[in-house]
């Protein structure tokens, strides 16, 4: 049977395979792609993992529109380190044509530092990082090898996820201070800390925080997000299922917010000290695939 | 109003809104084109499925029925090339891989068959296009590395061939049935060239991985087909 072959090919009799080099050089490729895609993998778990922890310790803080407090800061330094770490050795990986061949390795870890970066902006600021912004801050921290690509939809699932922090910053705060976060104002203690609107006496009853010239509170935000994240309108694909999920949760999670301060109005002293809704083991749908 | 726009400035939603309809305005164009190229690949399929039950002497005019769907395919490719560069090439290639890749593998075949040195002489099988001699059929580049625009890839190349193996396997059986028992001998050194390449690859858990893994199912195929011609006395002799 075997010599009947390599008369047929009308060559000389070959041991290997005529397509050999052909594929050797595939092989090549392929690897480095394999090897590139890991990278980008293994960076997108650490980074998920460092904004993870940084939210974590996030939600330890209490005041609205003021710089995190020191013990936030050197706590969370490390893993700052880490993420940037991990977005400068992959930054040569994701340039030029591939910037967008492993958008679906790396979006994970985008979404999940959307979401710490986001955070950590309201607690300070009060107000919602632009894409911009953000976008500039990973390449800032991507180093020499270029700018990592975050992408639109990277920033608004990550926005998305947000909403759920603040949520649970909302009731973890109302159920120890017994109220709604509220802005600080920007006369109380740092001077230096700017706001992006007139606010007026901080000790003010939050509860109709929707009246001008109150400050605003995490409600009004919440709502405030809502109301653009639904009017957003994804297209087509992947990314519009996902926007559907988030939505649903994203809902909810303004609900509860709602709920607990209905709750806060209505029986408000009655409630034991350190009361806390069950509301902390709300799930999140899984929409990151590596 | 005045509290909502305090928490969000309003031309964050708007730019990425903005974005967003931008790139789904790329998507419906792209659509179009490779709509245009399914229907293109459909006539070839269409033309080269008489292959399986034309005898090799016959063969030339199968080859020359499908001139003119394959030229339609080519125009399509190249319109889905002018229009995939302006972009960025991995943000919308998913869009178009699986048409693209039904293209190649028509080409392989075509090629294959004997289309590409076709010269109204004697059709002689068993060829295989490299990716750079598809490239030239096609008139795209192949394997780009630092240029951002349209190309094939050596996956969309690799998953073709995977799709001609495939072919060929049922090739080899229908053409015992025609009377042909030279070509399944050629077909089974070619699926094992083909599949020794394959073997060489470091596949990962991804779609090269799982149809590459088929192929030593399409080996056995056209082995037991070289098999029963052997076992008969059937296989051609050596001249």
């Amino acid at each position: 049977m075997g010599e009947n072959k390599a008369e047929k090919r009308e060559k000389p009799e070959q041991a290997t395979s005529p397509f050999m080099p052909m594929f050797e050089n595939f092989r090549k490729e392929l690897d480095e792609h394999h090897d590139r895609r890991e990278r980008i993998i293994k960076a997108s778990r650490d980074i998920t993992a460092a904004s993870k922890k940084i939210i974590f310790t996030l939600q330890r803080v209490r005041k609205l529109g003021l710089p995190v407090p020191q013990f936030v800061v050197k706590g969370n330094a490390q893993y700052w380190e880490t993420i940037e770490k991990q977005y400068q050795s992959i930054s040569a990986d994701v340039q030029g044509l591939n910037a967008y061949r492993y958008g679906n390795n790396i979006t994970g870890g985008n979404q999940e530092f959307m979401e710490a970066l986001s955070f950590q902006h309201y607690l300070e600021n009060q107000t919602l990082v632009s894409y911009e912004e953000a976008k500039s801050k990973i390449a800032s921290m991507s180093g020499a090898g270029g700018a990592v690509l975050l992408t639109p939809e990277d920033y608004v699932l990550g926005i998305f996820d947000m909403v759920g922090e603040l949520m649970r910053f909302s009731i973890t705060t109302m159920a120890t201070n017994g109220k709604l976060p509220t802005g600080e104002s920007k006369t109380a203690e740092s001077g230096k800390q700017k706001s992006h609107e007139d606010e007026m006496d901080v000790d003010q009853e939050p509860r109709v925080a929707d009246g001008t010239g109150e400050p605003r509170n995490v409600l009004s935000d919440l709502r405030a997000l809502r109301l653009q994240l639904e009017m957003f309108e994804p297209s087509g694909g992947r990314f519009e299922t996902d926007v559907r999920k988030k939505a649903d949760v994203m809902r909810e999670c303004v609900d509860k917010v709602e709920k607990a301060l209905y709750g806060l109005t209505v029986r408000g002293t009655e409630r034991p000290k350190g009361w806390v809704p069950g509301v902390r083991d709300e799930k999140r749908p899984e929409v990151e695939t590596y | 109003m005045a509290a909502l726009s305090a928490m969000i400035d309003p031309s964050i939603f708007e730019g990425l809104q903005a974005k967003v309809d931008e790139d789904s305005a790329v998507r419906d164009e792209l659509k179009d084109i490779i709509q245009a190229l399914e229907k293109n690949n459909r006539s070839i399929s269409f033309v080269q499925s008489r292959a399986h039950s034309t005898p090799i002497a016959q063969l030339a005019s199968v080859i020359q029925a499908s001139e003119e769907p394959i030229k339609n395919a080519i125009e399509s490719i190249s319109k889905l090339a002018a229009a995939a560069s302006k972009q960025p090439y991995y943000k919308f290639n998913h869009m178009w891989t699986r048409q693209v890749q039904d293209a190649i593998y028509s080409l392989l075949l075509w090629a294959w068959l004997g289309g590409k040195d076709f010269d109204q002489g004697e059709i002689k099988c068993g060829r295989l296009l490299t990716i750079e001699e598809l490239g030239e059929v096609l008139n795209v580049p192949v394997n780009l590395k630092d240029e951002d625009k349209f190309h094939i890839t050596i996956e969309e190349y690799l998953l073709a061939l995977v799709s001609l193996v495939e072919e060929l396997t049922r090739l080899a059986r229908n053409a015992v049935t025609l009377g042909d028992y030279e070509r399944p001998l050629l077909i089974n050194q070619f699926v094992k060239d083909v599949f020794a390449g394959f073997q060489i690859l470091n596949l990962k858990n991804d779609v090269l991985r799982r149809r590459g893994d088929g192929l030593k199912y399409r080996v056995k195929d056209v082995e037991d087909v070289v098999y029963d011609l052997s076992l008969r006395n059937l296989v051609p002799k050596k001249s």
